[in-house]
């Protein structure tokens, strides 16, 4: 890779920072109207902020849960959570951290329910043949040998990073998916930098192994 | 970093993930075919993966899912904000209650119970003084205090049942000489 491509790349990412910083903005003025009174004017506020936020959240959820339905069900939850409690947000902190904070959190919520739904009240059919739950809402329109390798691929990716512990995979999915900085994702999972660093390594050479052929 | 000190796998994926790299490692990484190459292959793992994500969740979530999405955030917002509705009973349950509560046998039952209630309680008070019965000036004093409060409990079941007949027998039964109704009650406690 050159050096201009690094160029490129870091300016990409400054990019997305500075969206990020725009998100703490919303997210501060939404805290300011709901302080005001004027919850209307703050939801309406709010519609940018889960415009803003929603595409990264739902890759996360569905990364995490890999359930269509558990996945919407903890976005919304996650976001309702934070219309709920914005008056306690902390505008020295970016928004997308205490939003991911609370995401995670809803997505652990979500897997622990599963997990006891499935222990206690679904039978094992839930499972299958395969063992193990299955991405859904496939797109079966094209049948094309590429699209074929393609979707083995993506599964056989999927089916690698499940296979983390999950620790790495939260601080693996975070800073890759979510697209965080190494001490954002030690502030949402309140670990520390080195931490996560560990995590985050262990999380890349296991993947590697997996993965590259 | 000299020419055959390699990057650390570490400092390696440090490199690909957070984009940030010191004029030295860039040196080194446009000298060092063996960890430029290194360098390439993660990066390519990494890009992989997250494609590969990124196609999950958009396959998961298109662009009318997302749009749904929001649109049903924002309705939870707005509904969170307002008061709860009254949803009121079905109206064969309604009618049934009706019924209920213009049948007079169930008036007589539900008169007879709160009268036993009373009777119950008023019972268990005039036991509990059981053992001063005998002193006369005892007696005088406890009278008083309690005739009062055991109208007043008369009339409360009485403008909640709506039953003069019935609970004008059990005023009378109340006013009237509780030793002797009593004296059996008496007879039996241990002393």
């Amino acid at each position: 890779m050159s050096r201009n491509r690094d160029g490129t790349e870091r300016s990409e990412r400054a990019e997305r920072f500075d969206s990020l910083s725009a998100d703490s903005a919303i997210a501060a003025d939404v805290k300011a109207l709901m302080l005001a009174g004027d919850r209307d004017a703050a939801r309406e506020r709010f519609a940018a902020l889960v415009a803003g936020q929603q595409r990264r959240a739902v890759r996360l959820a569905y990364q995490y849960l890999r359930d269509t339905h558990d996945a919407d069900e903890a976005v919304q939850d996650a976001f309702l959570k934070v219309f709920t409690h914005i008056t306690t947000y902390r505008e020295d902190l970016p928004f997308e951290v205490w939003f991911t904070r609370i995401l995670v959190n809803a997505c652990l919520d979500l897997r622990k329910a599963r997990a006891r739904r499935l222990r206690w009240v679904l039978p094992m059919e839930r499972f299958g043949a395969a063992g193990s739950p299955q991405p859904e809402a496939a797109d079966r329109t094209a049948s094309t040998e590429d699209r074929l390798v393609e979707e083995a691929r993506v599964k056989e990716i999927a089916a690698a990073v499940d296979q983390l512990p999950e620790r790495q995979r939260t601080v693996f999915m975070l800073s890759h998916f979510g697209e965080q900085t190494t001490s954002q994702v030690s502030e949402a999972l309140g670990l520390s930098e080195a931490t996560v660093r560990v995590h985050l390594f262990r999380a890349v050479r296991k993947l590697r192994r997996l993965l590259e052929r | 970093m000299g020419r055959h000190l390699h990057v650390s796998d570490d400092r390696l994926v440090e490199v690909c993930l957070e984009g940030t790299i010191t004029t030295t490692e860039n040196l080194h990484f446009a000298s060092c075919e063996e960890c430029s190459a290194r360098r390439v292959r993660l990066e390519r793992m990494l890009r992989e993966v997250s494609d590969a994500a990124s196609l999950e969740a958009e396959r998961a979530f298109p662009a009318d899912k997302l749009a749904a999405q929001q649109a049903r955030i924002l309705q939870r917002i707005e509904q969170d904000g307002r008061p709860a509705r009254v949803i009121s009973f079905p109206a064969t349950q309604a009618a049934d209650l009706r019924a209920l509560r213009t049948r007079p046998a169930g008036r007589w039952i539900a008169a007879a119970a709160a009268a036993g209630l009373v009777i119950g309680l008023l019972a268990g008070h005039f036991a509990h003084d059981l053992p001063s019965f005998g002193s006369p000036a005892r007696t005088a004093v406890v009278r008083p205090a309690s005739a009062p409060e055991t109208t007043a409990t008369v009339r409360a079941v009485n403008a909640s049942i709506n039953d003069e007949e019935f609970l004008g027998e059990l005023e009378t039964a109340l006013d009237g000489p509780h030793v002797a109704v009593l004296r059996p009650l008496n007879d039996l406690t241990p002393r």
